[in-house]
């Protein structure tokens, strides 16, 4: 019941909010927040960004995690140490993570720079956070060093519960390297990528903590995520209201996200 | 032949998305151990230049970055105990007693609806109720924030260990005259000891890392945490990246002990139980 109170009572309260409205003579109800979200470029922008990012972050996780899971599923020395040090990334607080590519990124003395120089790349023009391409494209790579990890780790733990039966089968039906992992190995790890997905996907709809640090949303407008947008638009412009307005466009999107990879997860389960 | 050669390009990338994942954190925690002008230098210094302590001083005993530390401490610390007491009691009633209207199972899945939430969204009504209630730059604050927000994941986790320990050992102890909580406290935690310990280990983390509701509700020295205190001093205009990166350090040392303690138990925290890893 507290549970139940704790996590409703804020929604509500965030519903009146948004269908509230400021005006001279107090506080009067009205769609006035919603209708503005319809004409808002900002907020479409920040929500481009936000699908484009999460697509892109996810896509290079879910490809170089399922990689290094069959690379590594097998008997290789020293397994241990290589799980035990993926975990670091993942693990770090966000807030260091993006102290940590803050160091790596700085045009003038970052390593990533540096290290290009001593290679004799000309590095006169990789900028990261200062210019917009290269920001997003940044924030994206650091999202993908965090949670590859993570993915990696999913994958790797379904790939091991998959028994031998069906690829012995395999084996002798003469199948080619490409048709076992087709047809055998990926229907069988469905439900552990599924689940990857969709709790990968979930968290990079609602990024916010190492853009916040690494770019601020900027250059500009380049990096700007729904959350951020609603950070600033709350807590900078103290307009609640509207805030709360977007909240409930991002709540309805991941609500719709993950109602669909349930789905998904519960046709396999039967 | 072949077999050889694959052998070691396999190898070789592993090493390498090893390297990839460990050398930016190595290269912050040298920054935090040169002087300024190693910091800066080109080539990149790696390995060759002369550690010094002074940023660290700095930071936790010039700035205030210690208290940052105990108040992160504080809130991690109480917040998971509330939240595995509550928790702990609540997974133990869904497991043992059927709730009426097949409702244990459409409580389960909003439980898990709740850890999905983006939590900007719940980042501004609570900014609101907590100025209503004058909680705004407290501790309180955030314990009860992080107390709930943790509290569906120890349900949901406690739930799966629950499941796993038979029936008949606490019935037995029920028949001897135990009273259902005795039969619990005596019985049955026990047996599910580590699970505990790696749910509690799982909130701590969860806790400690928190940035954005310690950011909204929290904004005086006095009330900040150690992620908010960093994220400070990284936005200004001339950041001291020495006493950053030596508070990064600190702030990541605790996290990484415990996450490589609980080695066994993380990806099925991480992934909810899912994957049992």
């Amino acid at each position: 019941m507290v549970l139940l109170a704790l996590s409703i009572y804020p929604l509500l309260y965030s519903i009146t909010v948004s269908l509230q409205q400021e005006t001279a003579s107090g506080i009067a109800w009205s769609l006035t927040h919603f209708k503005r979200l319809a004409t808002d470029n900002f907020f479409r922008t920040a929500m481009v960004h936000t699908f484009v990012y999460a697509i892109a972050a996810l896509t290079c996780e879910f490809v170089l995690g399922l990689a290094l899971a069959l690379l590594s599923n097998q008997q290789i020395r020293g397994r241990g140490v290589f799980r035990a040090s993926l975990l670091v990334p993942m693990m770090l607080p966000t807030v260091v993570v993006g102290v940590v590519w803050r160091l790596l990124l700085n045009p003038n003395f970052g390593a990533i720079n540096g290290t290009l120089k001593q290679l004799g790349i000309n590095t006169e023009s990789l900028t990261w956070t200062a210019s917009p391409r290269l920001a997003f494209l940044a924030v994206i790579a650091v999202d993908v060093w965090q949670w590859t990890p993570f993915v990696f780790l999913v994958l790797l733990a379904g790939l091991q519960a998959i028994p031998q039966e069906p690829y012995e089968a395999a084996l002798i039906d003469g199948s080619s390297r490409w048709q076992t992992f087709r047809h055998v190995t990926l229907p069988l790890l469905k439900p552990a990528i599924l689940i990857v997905l969709l709790l990968r996907t979930m968290d990079l709809l609602r990024v916010f903590d190492q853009i916040f640090i690494l770019t601020e949303g900027g250059p500009g407008f380049a990096t700007e995520m729904i959350s951020l947008y609603i950070y600033r638009t709350a807590f900078r412009f103290f307009d609640f209201g509207y805030a709360a307005a977007m909240s409930f466009v991002l709540l309805a999107l991941t609500n719709i996200v993950s109602v669909v990879y349930i789905r998904f997860l519960q046709t396999k389960e039967e | 032949m072949s077999h050889g050669r694959t052998r070691i390009t396999q190898t070789g990338l592993l090493v390498l998305a090893l390297l990839a994942a460990l050398a930016p954190v190595y290269w912050m925690l040298t920054i935090s151990l040169k002087i300024e002008r190693d910091q800066f230098a080109y080539p990149p210094k790696w390995f060759s230049f002369t550690p010094t302590l002074q940023h660290y001083y700095e930071a936790f005993v010039t700035r205030s970055f210690a208290q940052y530390l105990i108040t992160s401490a504080i809130v991690a610390v109480i917040s998971t105990a509330c939240a595995l007491v509550v928790g702990t009691l609540a997974a133990y009633a869904l497991t043992r007693f059927r709730l009426p209207y097949n409702l244990d199972r459409k409580l389960s899945l909003w439980i898990l609806s709740t850890r999905m939430f983006p939590a900007i969204v719940t980042a501004v009504p609570l900014f609101l109720m907590m100025r209503d209630l004058r909680l705004l730059n407290t501790r309180a604050s955030l314990i009860v924030v992080y107390t709930a927000f943790n509290l569906p994941f120890v349900v949901w986790m406690m739930r799966g260990f629950f499941a796993e320990v038979p029936r008949d050992l606490e019935e037995a102890a029920l028949v001897d005259g135990d009273s259902r909580l005795g039969a619990l406290v005596r019985v049955v935690l026990p047996l599910v000891s580590p699970g505990l310990a790696a749910t509690a280990v799982f909130c701590l983390i969860v806790s400690w890392n928190e940035f954005l509701f310690a950011l909204v509700l929290t904004q005086t020295d006095a009330a900040m945490t150690l992620p908010v205190g960093i994220a400070g001093r990284v936005t200004q205009y001339e950041i001291k990246w020495g006493v950053m990166s030596a508070a990064g350090a600190v702030a990541m040392m605790p996290i990484l002990i415990f996450a490589l303690a609980m080695q066994r138990y993380l990806v099925r925290g991480l992934s909810l139980g899912a994957v049992k890893g």
